[in-house]
């Protein structure tokens, strides 16, 4: 029997990249419109905004792998972006490598990172390992400020010398079919390109040995040891994969930023808490959540800025408007305020009412939408 | 030597305060086995009460502080009830998720409440000094370590004698089997939480009154800084809370006391407690004081 | 020197907190036989299984499996030299699919690491669907191939138990754990799985260790019987003598 029919007879959707037909056309429509947008929306503001979002999501689908497929917890996704960053700074703009090469560092600075982490993951569970994590955050930001040789100490570092180009094609200055694109433009698509890369990477971990080990891992850590999963490993190759990509985030992060320079350590907390509420809210379990998720709530403090307007209404009995997009106004919230809490309400209130998060809600509904002609293309919950 | 005893009373001060923070936070882990990331939210809002009721209110300090704890024990029983209650039951770290969603609803709602950037807290020992052979002791450290071990002593008796700190500790081990023994579950959640909000009060006054303190929403971020006070001691266990407490006060005091500036660099006593939480955990992985958990198959 | 056992437990004694679960374990197990272990609740029958996986390290004693010393063994060491097993109480990967239970009971037979499986063409996918069509066939073998991508989890208890030796026959043991495969099942599934096990015997080469309430049916199957009491040895033997053994009859039969 040839391979491709031996292929057909076994694949189930957990083996596919892409499950069912709708899902690929879905993901059709997805590429379409990344090719399009920057042809529409030629702003910087949007521009700059949608790149951030891509890096936050290449950042994200990291973090999925690790919490949704592994089911380990970690508050120091925030410290690896910094550190994708400073890569980035530090060997891209200073040194002038090229960039294939700075985000090979990015890359590999984060997976040992994550490696260092792994001895922890194996002697602790849960909750330990959370505030194990959280000591990233603290040690990130501590060498941060003090190296002050690679990282520019509080003064921070620019990242805008860093080289974009790979071969012929330079995402710093685009032309393509005798078209001028802005840097913003160009930056957008790098991005963009990398979160489809790195979606593809995850996925084929996710369904081949591997990930299927770290599922595994996840739903029954004594049982995967017993038929032979070291949990060792595939916690440890978790954490590394994670901030592998965290890494990559947060160069791409720092690109499109421009700059980078330290933020305190609760800062840094709560932007590692935003990956979470991030991949709660895109959905545990699947690599498109986490996608959706920071397509969504990545953007949320600079649309919240943006969008102040709407919500400056005077609140009757306080007399005072909403949200002000400045202290003058007196709001109730200051817009960054108000897009912390939308993180945290986010956060409790799909955890509470839709822990399986918006990819759980597009399959309940395809489930229903399937029932009625019978087949069940999509009962998976799980690939 | 003067100096050392000098940094001593203060590193004692310290930890007294780490370990006021950490046992709000072992009281509920001990008696619900939650993680409560929010802890460090309630010792921001609980600060911030006090000051409200005693420095806008003008009411008598010690009313203000009791006035302050009754609200924050209604306040992190409430959110007990609301968003952690119906999770009881949910995927394994699905409530420390959602406690750390509640920590960044808290610390934003403070700074919203209270858009000032600093308030200084009025208190009855302000910045009253008493000399002991040689070394001044600040009435305000006085204060702490007397309320420290006081809610410590408090723990161990509820703990051991009461019924309700029988019945918390038997949730705690195993929920189903203390629901099957009669015994109130959810009332001993509701008390937990209330106990930690309580005590949160308390760690925010000391906190924000300490000499050089002032209030602004930037204390969670101190609060953070007791977690590994907890870890070290182990998590369920209140002596362990305190002990931790006060060791990570030791070192964090006298690194910045004899070690060169120069050499440490800044924000050195923030990651050395987390350093020393990571060898401990490495040599201890359930703590000092903690107790060891067994898997079954 | 005599022919060596494929499972040879000796001097084993394992204690939780001063109580002794096994004391003094003695027994060995043959290639290809299948050898019952019976015994009141409590009598340290998952404990001894637990020993075997290396999820348990025992007090003291040897474990020895094809002259390997299992005792300190990692338990993800002890399945790659070929000992699987089912739990008790279901042990499966509640949120994949049958198909994805089995093939992580092949993991340790398969080679692809992180970098292949990012790239997956290639070795990657050759080795993945190598180990499918095994898969499928163990899945058809035992009437496992109608449900699909459903989440195991969702799956009757019955069909759960037999998702469990699926899994365990895909990792091709040479020793094979059995706890308690019939518990709680009705008359039907219980023949099914009585004649499945029978089969798997007949067609595979390995040694089967089996724990059963079951007197009537451990008698039909097995060839030899080792009945544990409070941790301890009290028999062992082939069915007809144990079942006459007085220490037996008073520890266990007869009050059963
Ligand atoms: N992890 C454990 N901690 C404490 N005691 C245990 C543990 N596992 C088993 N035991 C005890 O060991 C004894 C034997 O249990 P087990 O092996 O499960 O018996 P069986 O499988 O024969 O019913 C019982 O008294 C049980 O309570
Ligand atoms: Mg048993």
């Amino acid at each position: 029997m040839s391979s491709r029919a031996d292929a057909a007879r076994v694949a189930t959707p957990s083996m596919k990249l892409l499950p069912d037909k709708l899902t690929r056309m879905m993901f059709g429509l997805a590429v379409l419109i990344f090719l399009v947008t920057p042809l529409v929306l030629d702003d910087d503001f949007w521009m700059t905004v949608l790149a951030n979002a891509g890096a936050f999501a290449v950042a994200s689908i990291g973090l999925s792998i690790l919490t949704g497929f592994t089911g380990q917890v970690s508050l120091g996704h925030a410290a690896l972006l910094t550190i994708g960053g400073y890569t980035v700074g530090y060997f891209g703009a200073d040194h002038g490598w090229p960039m294939w090469a700075w985000m090979l560092a990015a890359i590999l600075i984060g997976a040992l990172v994550g490696v260092a982490i792994g001895p922890f993951a194996l002697r602790l569970k849960g909750n330990y390992l959370v505030v194990v994590t959280l000591a990233l955050v603290f040690i990130t930001g501590y060498v941060v400020e003090n190296w002050t040789s690679v990282t520019g100490g509080f003064d921070g570092k620019s990242v805008n010398s860093a080289s974009l180009a790979i071969g012929p094609v330079d995402f710093g200055e685009l032309h393509i079919f005798g078209r001028d694109f802005s840097r913003e433009q160009g930056i957008f698509y790098l991005c963009w390109i990398m979160v489809a890369l790195t979606a593809l990477v995850g996925r084929n971990i996710i369904r081949t040995r591997p990930g299927r080990a770290m599922r595994a891992v996840r739903d029954r850590d004594v049982a995967a040891e017993v038929i032979g999963v070291s949990n060792a490993r595939y916690k440890i190759a978790a954490f590394a994969i994670s901030s592998a990509m965290a890494g990559l985030g947060g160069a791409l992060y720092a690109i499109s930023l421009r700059f980078i320079s330290p933020s305190n350590p609760a800062a840094e907390l709560f932007l590692s808490i935003r990956f979470v509420a991030i991949i709660i809210v895109g959905g545990l379990g699947t690599i498109y959540g986490a996608v959706i998720g920071a397509l969504l709530l990545g953007p949320l403090p600079e649309l919240v800025q943006e969008f102040a307007g709407l919500f400056d209404f005077t609140i009757p009995i306080v007399d005072r408007p909403l949200v002000g997009d400045s202290p003058a106004d007196n709001g109730i919230f200051s817009a960054a305020s108000f897009s912390e809490i939308l993180f945290g309400v986010l956060l409790v209130v799909f955890l509470i009412f839709a822990p399986e998060g918006i990819a759980g809600m597009i399959r309940r509904l395809r489930r229903r939408l399937a029932g009625r002609s019978n087949v069940d293309p999509d009962n998976v919950s799980d690939n | 030597m003067e100096k050392f005893f000098q940094l001593f009373v203060a590193a004692i001060a310290l930890g007294g305060i780490y370990a006021l923070i950490a046992l709000g936070f072992v009281v509920v882990y001990k008696a619900t086995g939650t993680f409560n990331f929010a802890q460090g939210g309630f010792v921001l809002l609980g600060a911030y009460l006090v000051y409200q009721f005693g420095d806008d209110w003008s009411l008598p300090f010690f009313v203000a502080l009791i006035l302050a704890m009754v609200v924050m024990a209604g306040v992190a029983a409430g959110i007990e009830r609301v968003v952690i209650r119906p999770m009881i039951n949910g995927p394994p770290f699905t409530i420390v998720l959602i406690t750390l969603g509640v920590l960044l609803i808290i610390e934003q709602a403070v700074r919203t409440l209270w858009s000032e950037p600093a308030y200084v807290l009025t208190t009855p020992w302000g910045n009253g000094v008493t000399e002991v052979a040689g070394v001044s002791i600040r009435h305000v450290d006085m204060w702490t370590v007397g309320f420290a071990t006081l809610v410590l002593g408090g723990f161990f008796a509820i703990f051991r004698f009461t019924t309700i700190g029988i019945a918390m500790r038997a949730t705690a081990f195993d929920q189903e089997a203390a629901a099957a023994q009669g015994i109130k579950v959810g009332r001993s959640f509701s008390i937990s939480w209330a106990i930690a909000g309580a005590v949160a009060v308390v760690a925010g006054a000391m906190l924000t009154s300490r000499t050089g303190s002032v209030l602004t929403p930037g204390l969670s971020f101190i609060a953070l800084r007791a977690f590994p006070a907890m870890i070290i001691g182990g998590l369920d266990s209140p002596g362990g809370a305190v002990a931790g407490g006060v060791v990570i006060g030791v070192v964090e005091v006298m690194a910045l006391g004899y070690l060169d500036f120069d050499w440490i660099g800044s924000g050195f006593e923030v990651v050395l407690a987390y350093v020393l939480m990571i060898i401990v955990l490495l040599w201890r992985p359930n703590g000092l004081f903690g107790t060891r958990a067994v898997q079954r198959v | 020197m005599a022919e060596r056992s494929l499972l040879s437990v000796s001097a084993t004694t394992l204690e939780f907190g001063g109580v002794s679960a096994l004391l003094d374990v003695d027994f060995e197990v043959e290639s290809g036989e299948l050898l019952a272990v019976i015994g009141p609740n409590g009598a340290g029958k998952t404990s001894l299984f637990n020993c075997l996986n290396g999820v348990y390290t025992p007090r003291h004693g040897s474990i020895l499996f094809e002259g390997i010393e299992l005792v300190g063994k990692r338990p993800a060491r002890i399945a790659n030299l070929g000992i699987a097993r089912t739990f008790q109480n279901l042990a499966l990967f509640a949120n994949l699919d049958v198909i994805d239970n089995l093939m992580l009971g092949r993991h340790h037979l398969m080679k692809t690491g992180l970098a292949a499986g990012a790239i997956w063409v290639g070795r990657a996918k050759r080795e993945e669907i190598a180990n499918r069509l095994i898969c499928k066939d163990i899945a058809e073998f035992l009437d496992l191939d109608q449900f699909g991508s459903t989440p195991v989890g969702l799956l009757p208890y019955g069909i759960q138990k037999r998702i469990e030796l699926g899994r365990a026959m895909a990792m091709e043991p040479t020793l094979l754990l059995l706890d308690e495969p019939v518990a709680g099942m009705n008359l039907e599934e219980r023949n099914t799985m009585t004649a499945l096990i029978q089969q798997v015997r007949a067609e595979r080469d390995m040694a089967i260790l089996l724990v059963e309430h079951d007197v009537d049916f451990v008698m039909a199957i097995a060839d030899r019987v080792l009945v544990l009491n409070f941790g301890r040895v009290i028999a062992t033997g082939t069915p007809d003598v144990v079942t006459v053994h007085p220490e037996v009859v008073a520890a266990y039969l007869g009050a059963g």
